[in-house]
């Protein structure tokens, strides 16, 4: 079977359901061995805050590396307006509906972090995807929400968006909800949001009735930068969100406080019997691992603490910045991003409370003793991360969010960022940079664009949860 | 240049590049520029996240809603929103991408 099908047949897995077809895989072992090499990845590419002006696009990289356009952008789907922040994305199906008999993985959700502008985007030919629908700004601004992050598509029909402001760009955030058939709005998704103010990513585990979400900030203050008076101010997140997934109400909050400023990528384990999962605080630069307790409350330890580290050039020691993290389909190995240091580490966390570091890979960054790769010089350092199914290629790109890219990484705004990938070695718990291996989203067709997050398609490490 | 209803504003870029733009009455900086295909960077587009920061260099403008993207200390020192902003006045504005970080600072010493 080819890595782009957007479906799967079941009747060699053993499946409970054999003779339904769905849009994803009936386990996650099941994607991570049956789906074969990703041949094509579709990267948000933003051009906000760039020099040169233009529209955001979807990129569409070629992963084979049999083909002549390997390791080329060969596509890109502009956007209709300026101005959007393309960022993160997600799919209409995914192995949530498993079981859904004509649903298919086809169209991709991308939504615009500035604009509040949702994108529709049929991908049903993986090399040739073409947009279909647009949700304008004013029709998410009528339920007092604003700025949209991450898509799940979730069981019953529904696609289900964290949206981290409201109408005015303040606080609170909430999730849109929308029907999977034709993309129109139904509202909030939740009933109760109890002390929820701030929203940032999400995960759900139906089998346990739990949603858990994160917590950045209000629009108005992370849109124009950071500020460090806004984090004396209080202004930035630390807290996570425990919401019973079948109420659609807060049920508890797990306040880090110093240990867990601004919580952001929300990962719970691909297995759906596990009641545990990992949370980038990316501030303090802390792994924290959340589980739940016998008694059906939750609660949360640091597994990793990262030290900052001094700079000839800052006049405050470098917080590492963790800004993403990612499972394995196997829940082996954590990997995450430090986005100023300038490093990728890979963790085996088969002891789940329990990280051991097995290997990084330095490429750019502040302290990287690697800025070039085939002589093209790294602009920013490690950031959104996307594992291939069967665990041995980690690919990523190396902007964080336009302004933000402004302050810390400025060359981006003139060159455009890049795409780079490592070869792992699971059975050996190691990894290494490959140098045949560079997207330089500079030489985008209409000019210097951004790169931020990457999906492929048929599913992936961050886009399918498992009931 | 102005009569009742427009207003010129003169758009100074990077490498002091200049570009005016007449903006009808009511009209924001950035609808008048996109009219006259004049590149201005912009984002929400309702003053919440400072993509289109600008440097008032000469006359008034007035924001059409809160400025939220801007602290204090930043509209007081001049610095305005062209997303939401109409000119009051003829006006000169320095322009471009890199205005948003100068605004919020850098870590570098």
């Amino acid at each position: 079977m080819s890595t782009d099908d957007h479906s799967h047949g079941t009747e060699q897995s053993g499946h409970e359901h054999h003779e339904v077809e769905g849009p994803g895989y009936p386990t996650p072992a099941a994607m991570r061995t049956e789906s074969g090499r990703e041949e094509t990845a579709y990267v948000m590419a933003p051009r906000v805050g760039m020099e040169n002006d233009g529209p955001d696009f979807v990129g569409v990289v070629d992963l084979d590396p049999t083909s002549d356009t390997y390791s080329e952008l060969i596509d890109a789907v502009e956007m209709p307006n300026n101005g959007d922040e393309l960022h993160h994305f997600g799919w209409n199906a995914c192995s949530s509906s498993c079981h859904a008999e004509g649903l298919a993985r086809q169209y991709l959700v991308v939504p615009g972090q500035r604009s509040s502008r949702i994108h529709v985007i049929d991908a049903e030919d993986p090399r040739d995807p073409e947009m279909v629908t647009v949700i304008e700004p004013e029709e998410v601004f009528e339920h007092d929400l604003s700025a949209p992050h991450t898509v799940h598509c979730v069981p019953g029909g529904k696609i289900v968006i964290s949206m981290l402001g409201d109408a005015n760009g303040e606080l609170p955030g909430g999730f849109l909800q929308l029907d999977q058939e034709d993309f129109s709005i139904d509202g909030h998704w939740e009933a109760d949001r109890g002390d929820m103010e701030m929203n940032y990513d999400y995960w759900y585990q139906p089998r346990h009735d739990v949603m858990i979400s994160s917590e950045w900030a209000a629009p108005n203050t992370y849109y124009p930068g950071f500020d460090l008076d806004d984090v004396e101010a209080g202004n930035y997140g630390d807290s996570i969100h425990i919401w019973s997934w079948d109420d659609r109400e807060h049920i508890q909050t797990l306040e880090f406080g110093e240990q867990g400023q601004i919580p952001l990528e929300v990962r719970m384990s691909h297995n759906p019997e596990e009641t545990q999962g990992y949370i980038g605080a990316a501030l303090s630069s802390n792994i924290i691992r959340f589980y739940e307790e016998s008694d059906g409350t939750w609660d949360w330890d640091v597994v990793i603490d990262e030290e900052p580290r001094e700079h000839e050039d800052w006049d405050m020691p470098v917080p590492p910045l963790i800004t993403d993290i990612l499972l394995s389909l196997d829940d082996q190995y954590l990997f995450f991003s430090n986005w100023l240091h300038g490093d990728v580490r890979m963790y085996d966390v088969s002891d789940a409370g329990n990280p051991r570091l097995v290997d990084r890979v330095w490429a750019g960054g502040l302290f990287g003793d690697r800025q070039t790769v085939q002589g093209e010089e790294i602009r920013g350092a490690p950031q959104m991360l996307q594992l291939s199914r069967d665990g041995k290629r980690l690919y990523w790109t190396t902007s964080l969010f336009s302004s933000w890219d402004n302050q810390f990484f400025p060359d981006i705004a003139t060159d455009g960022s890049l795409m780079l990938k490592a070869d792992v070695y699971p059975d050996e718990g190691r990894m290494e940079l490959d140098e045949e291996f560079l997207v330089d989203f500079g030489d985008a067709p209409g000019g210097p664009a951004r790169a931020h997050e990457i999906r492929w398609p048929g599913g992936d490490c961050t886009s399918d949860v498992w009931q | 240049m102005t009569d009742a209803t427009t207003h010129a504003v003169e758009l100074v870029g990077p490498n002091e590049r200049t570009e005016t733009v007449r903006v009808e009455e009511g009209e924001t900086i950035v609808d008048a520029a996109e009219r006259a295909d004049v590149a201005l960077p912009y984002g929400c587009l309702y003053g919440a996240c400072g993509t289109c920061t600008a440097e008032l260099l000469d006359g008034e403008v007035c924001h059409q809603a809160s400025p939220r993207a801007l602290k204090q200390a930043s509209r007081d020192a001049g610095y305005v929103l062209p997303c939401i902003a109409t000119p009051e006045t003829d006006c000169r504005l320095r322009v471009g991408y890199g205005i948003q970080a100068e605004v919020v600072g850098t870590p570098w010493k």
